[in-house]
């Protein structure tokens, strides 16, 4: 039989195991590890399966020093006790101490407070749906341990607690989608998630021959769009990122030192629409449709070289509405600043290419007709398109076309941008990704990490920057297809292997579209989402009041429901016949003196009664005596008392 | 640093002050807003008060940093985390709430002790209403807290003890039903207002030789009148007598309530007279429970005299109940 003591404890370090496991993947393995051993250790030692610790002299100073060393371990860790990821550290460890030196149902219930800060830690470090039914479950679970914590009792059992949290919640979830939709959100915030937790994925601003390889085996969403409208072609979905102009013969960079002017060229053809959910990468910059129009939003700037750079790194879900137009043309020529900053190239590196340039330019009669002669060459080489080229020398251009002559996109975007500045042809690099996997449950396109791509741009003029992929020369299927399909199986990673068999894949499809559901209605339903739900439902100009009044009337309406819902009848008690008999006394007694005092006994009562009327001195004492005794006498009331009582009411003349 | 502890705790004290005075203040509006109930006492709304627990408050302050964070960061998933416990929180107010409203307290019984040692207040509950109660609290002031379950139907009884100082009367101002089922988030309580009191007899004590038996003398007796019974005269009203016995006549002539007695002849009894020994009074006192609970034990008719009161030689538990009562109460008030 298990104690009430031992009830409380294991409620408590069931529910403190339940947090850690949520926080398990965003804490260092070695405070999981610990707080795991210590939960189990007091499951393990309540349930009597592991003796008891034994109480001993200077347990407590060893305590002390622990907590301090750990304390100091998280420290070296973080280098910060600042911030969610130490701050979740530090959590598990403090709840971990507590279990081991639980003593009393206080330390349970703090316990399991903490195992709630620790949910709210997981709820700010991921969101995502699949999270959801766990965080549910743990919030579940941290109720109904509270009714054990609060009453260990063995008449209520585990099952009792958990159905009565369960009814208690559910009547809750009302209430909880009522906020959700009108409880006013702020439009700022006021301080920062702390940084330092969260590691950089993604496109780097700089591109080594190799780089865009490694993003080839991560399945994991860049991001994901949904258009409003038209949905460009698939051999025009070049979503741009970072912008590279600076290469020193081995990589490619953006040089943020440098700039000049570059007016808002002119839009061709149709506009599409679109909103993109971007995943958190901890870089500053956003992607879009090649070319975007505009910035999207505050806080973002749309550099002279078109690529939208945020003040801020994207270290949350972040959504925006922009829209581009495919082909454009710039309004004005390049100056001079411009084109010597974009035709840079260092001398020493990569000579052969320099002079292949050269030797190509002699046969080409202006620069559009120069990059078309490049392109022929490159495809009369017959490059073969890998993402497992060799490594190349510290001339990667020269490596790559005269040396190992196969490459990944990246390869051949940095030397066709070199052949180019090569001749004074202004280049550079652009990275980002290609294509995407068109969701048709969801209707939204989702770009993939190994939708990296490269391309490059060349200046020419009267039509101004323009783009020329020279990958799809080298292998023209990659425009339309991803990555993989365009290369032989038995190179797909793993990885990536085993999400595209097609059972996986629609799964994977019907998951990801709940999943964009889940994004785009309900974690990015900030103060403009839930205005603009005003709106649908008739409010002219909403506004932020409107939101407080909706969210209080709703609320007031919950609460009477909930009232309703709760309310006990109360039973109309009558007097039994003690009580029926004493009333009668007293009615009897108002004819001859003020009434009984709310407070006043009724022993205080008759004496007063007594000394008023002297006449009734002695009935009124006898009845209040014998009804006292009756009343807070001895149990049970003896039957011929009470009847005794009614027999001297009864007979009681007050005249 | 032994002076800041001394502050400390001399701060300790004061918030304790200040909390118990507070605490004496809300129950003494209590009473004048309720007044003195009448048993059974139903116990509707407007007589339960609740409020957050400790756990509660601590609690609420977690929910309130969620709320921030969660509205700080844009983050809708700890802010729905926050609305569903916060909703939790309000309904487990309400059951809480409702655990107590409804129920019946039925009866209310005491049971008197000799001082040292634990009277009782036994309080019968009932559920009252559908379903049963958890984790239902009784206590008063110096009791300890006992907790009982009410089934649906019938009643549970719980019992308080209170540990007897002072011999005489012992007034019990007020009886708190309170619950904090189901989370213990918050603690819902109600007080029974009821003109109840134990007695603390004084504690049979001392070695004298109880004085000798005696025939019937003059001495009053039974008060009831049997075929055999002689008139013994009168003594003083007191609880429990029919106004039957009151010697009218004798009260018409302004000589106070008395009562006539009646005795059977020739019954060997014992006094035992509080004039007749010597020491303080508390001991003499104890010497004559000692001598009341001895002659009870062996069955003998006793009779006692306390300066003023007298109550006539008799046996039985009744008897010998009255006889420490009046022991309890002497100097005190007339039983």
């Amino acid at each position: 039989m298990i104690g009430a003591q031992a009830r409380s404890q294991i409620a408590a370090a069931g529910v403190f195991l339940g947090a850690v496991v949520l926080v398990a993947v965003y804490a260092p393995p070695w405070t999981v590890v610990i707080a795991a051993a210590c939960a189990l250790w007091r499951i393990a030692v309540a349930s009597g399966r592991l003796p008891a610790p034994r109480p001993r002299r200077g347990l407590r100073f060893v305590f002390g020093a622990v907590t301090a060393l750990l304390v100091v371990a998280v420290l070296l860790s973080f280098r910060t006790l600042n911030g969610l990821a130490a701050g979740t550290a530090l959590l598990v460890l403090m709840g971990a101490l507590k279990l081991l030196e639980s003593r009393g149902r206080r330390d349970d219930g703090i316990v399991i407070g903490v195992s709630l800060f620790l949910l709210l830690a997981a709820a700010l470090a991921g969101q995502s749906l699949a999270r959801l039914p766990l965080y549910l479950l743990l919030i579940w679970g941290a109720c109904a341990a509270m009714m054990v914590v609060a009453h260990p009792g063995v008449e209520l059992p585990a099952r009792a607690a958990l159905r009565l949290s369960a009814r208690t919640l559910a009547m809750a979830a009302p209430l909880a989608v009522a906020c959700f939709l009108f409880f006013p959100r702020l439009g700022t915030q006021f301080w920062g998630l702390p940084g330092g937790g969260g590691a950089q994925t993604g496109l780097s601003d700089e591109m080594s021959p190799g780089a865009i390889d490694k993003l080839v085996a991560d399945y994991e969403p860049a991001f994901r769009v949904r258009f409003e409208g038209a949905v460009p072609p698939p051999e025009e979905r070049y979503w741009r990122g970072p912008v590279l102009n600076s290469f020193d013969g081995y990589t490619w960079r953006r040089d943020r030192r440098v700039f000049y002017r570059y007016d808002q060229p002119e839009l061709l053809g149709d506009a599409f629409r679109y909103r993109i959910t971007m995943e958190p990468t901890n870089r500053r910059w956003l992607f879009a449709l090649d070319m975007v129009d505009a910035s999207p939003m505050l806080g973002v700037a749309l550099s002279y070289d078109r690529q939208l750079t945020r003040m801020e790194p994207v270290n949350q879900v972040l959504t925006y509405d922009a829209s581009s137009h495919l082909r454009t043309r710039a309004a004005r020529p390049l100056s001079r600043a411009a084109r010597a900053m974009e035709t840079a190239l260092p001398e020493g590196p990569n000579p052969r290419a320099r002079a292949l340039a050269r030797q190509l330019r002699a046969t080409a009669t202006d620069d559009a007709d120069f990059s078309r002669v490049v392109l022929d060459w490159f495809v009369s080489q017959k490059f073969e398109y890998t993402f497992e080229p060799e490594p190349t020398s510290i001339d990667s251009v020269d490596s790559v076309l005269f040396d190992t002559r196969r490459g990944f996109c990246g390869h051949f975007a940095s030397a066709y941008a070199t052949l180019m500045r090569a001749s004074g042809i202004p280049a550079r690099v652009v990275t980002g990704y290609l294509g995407g996997e068109w969701n048709p449950f969801g209707h939204f396109l989702i770009v993939r990490q190994s939708d990296a791509h490269a391309w490059t741009e060349i200046w020419l003029d009267g039509r101004g920057w323009t783009r020329v992929d020279p990958t799809a020369v080298v292998e023209p299927g990659r425009l339309r297809l991803g990555a993989y399909s365009v290369m032989s199986s038995d190179s797909e990673p793993l990885s990536v292997a085993v999400w595209r068999t097609p059972f996986i894949m629609a799964l994977s499809q019907y998951w990801e579209g709940a999943n964009q559901w889940w994004r785009e209605n309900v974690l990015d339903f900030n103060l403009r989402a839930q205005l603009g739900f005003l709106r649908t439902l008739g409010f002219g100009s909403p506004q932020w009041s409107h939101l407080g009044w909706a969210f209080s009337g709703l609320l007031l309406l919950w609460l009477l429901w909930v009232t309703l819902t709760l309310r006990r009848s109360v039973p109309r008690v009558k007097p039994d016949r003690i009580a029926r008999a004493w009333l009668r006394a007293t009615r009897k007694l108002e004819r001859v003196a003020p009434a009984r005092e709310p407070a006043e006994g009724a022993l205080s009562y008759a004496q007063r009664i007594a000394a008023q009327h002297p006449a009734l001195a002695v009935s009124v004492l006898s009845i209040a005596h014998r009804y006292t005794r009756l009343r807070f006498g001895r149990e049970p009331p003896e039957q011929d008392e009470i009847v005794a009582l009614e027999r001297e009411v009864g007979t009681f003349l007050v005249s | 640093m032994a002076a800041a502890v001394r502050a400390r705790s001399a701060l300790a004290t004061r918030a304790g002050a200040l909390k118990s005075a507070l605490r004496q203040r809300a129950a003494a509006w209590a009473r004048r807003r309720h007044g003195e109930d009448r048993l059974p006492v139903g116990l509707n709304a407007r007589r339960v008060y609740i409020l957050p627990t400790r756990a509660g408050m601590a609690f609420s302050l977690l929910l309130f940093v969620m709320l921030v964070a969660g509205l700080n960061y844009g983050n809708n998933v700890a802010l729905m985390l926050t609305f569903l416990l916060a909703g939790f929180t309000l309904i487990a107010m309400h059951l809480t709430h409702r655990n107590l409203v409804g129920l019946v307290a039925r009866g209310v019984a005491t049971v008197d002790a000799f001082v040292g040692e634990h009277a009782m207040v036994l309080v019968t509950l009932e559920s009252g209403g559908k379903g049963r109660r958890f984790a239902i609290e009784c206590e008063m002031e110096d009791s300890t807290r006992v907790g009982v379950t009410l089934p649906e139907s019938g009643t549970s009884r719980a019992d308080l003890s209170v540990e007897l100082e002072r011999r005489g009367r012992r007034r019990i101002r007020r009886i708190k039903l309170s619950t904090a089922f189901p989370f213990g988030l918050f603690r819902a309580w109600s007080y029974l207002h009821l003109d109840l009191s134990v007695l603390a007899w004084p504690v049979p004590r001392g070695r004298r030789e109880p004085p000798p038996e005696a025939s019937s003398g003059g001495d009053a007796s039974s008060l009831h009148r049997a075929g055999d019974e002689e008139w013994a005269g009168l003594r003083e009203f007191r609880s429990g007598d029919s106004p039957r016995q009151v010697a009218w006549g004798a009260y018409a002539r302004g000589r106070g309530l008395l009562v006539k007695t009646y005795q059977s002849p020739a019954a060997q009894h014992r006094v035992f007279d509080l004039a007749s020994l010597p020491g303080n009074l508390e001991e003499r006192l104890e010497q004559l429970a000692a001598w009341v609970v001895a002659a009870h034990a062996r069955g003998e008719r006793y009779g006692l005299t306390l300066g003023g009161v007298d109550i006539a030689p008799d046996n039985g538990s009744e008897h010998r109940r009255h006889c420490l009562d009046a022991l309890a109460l002497h100097g005190e008030e007339r039983p």
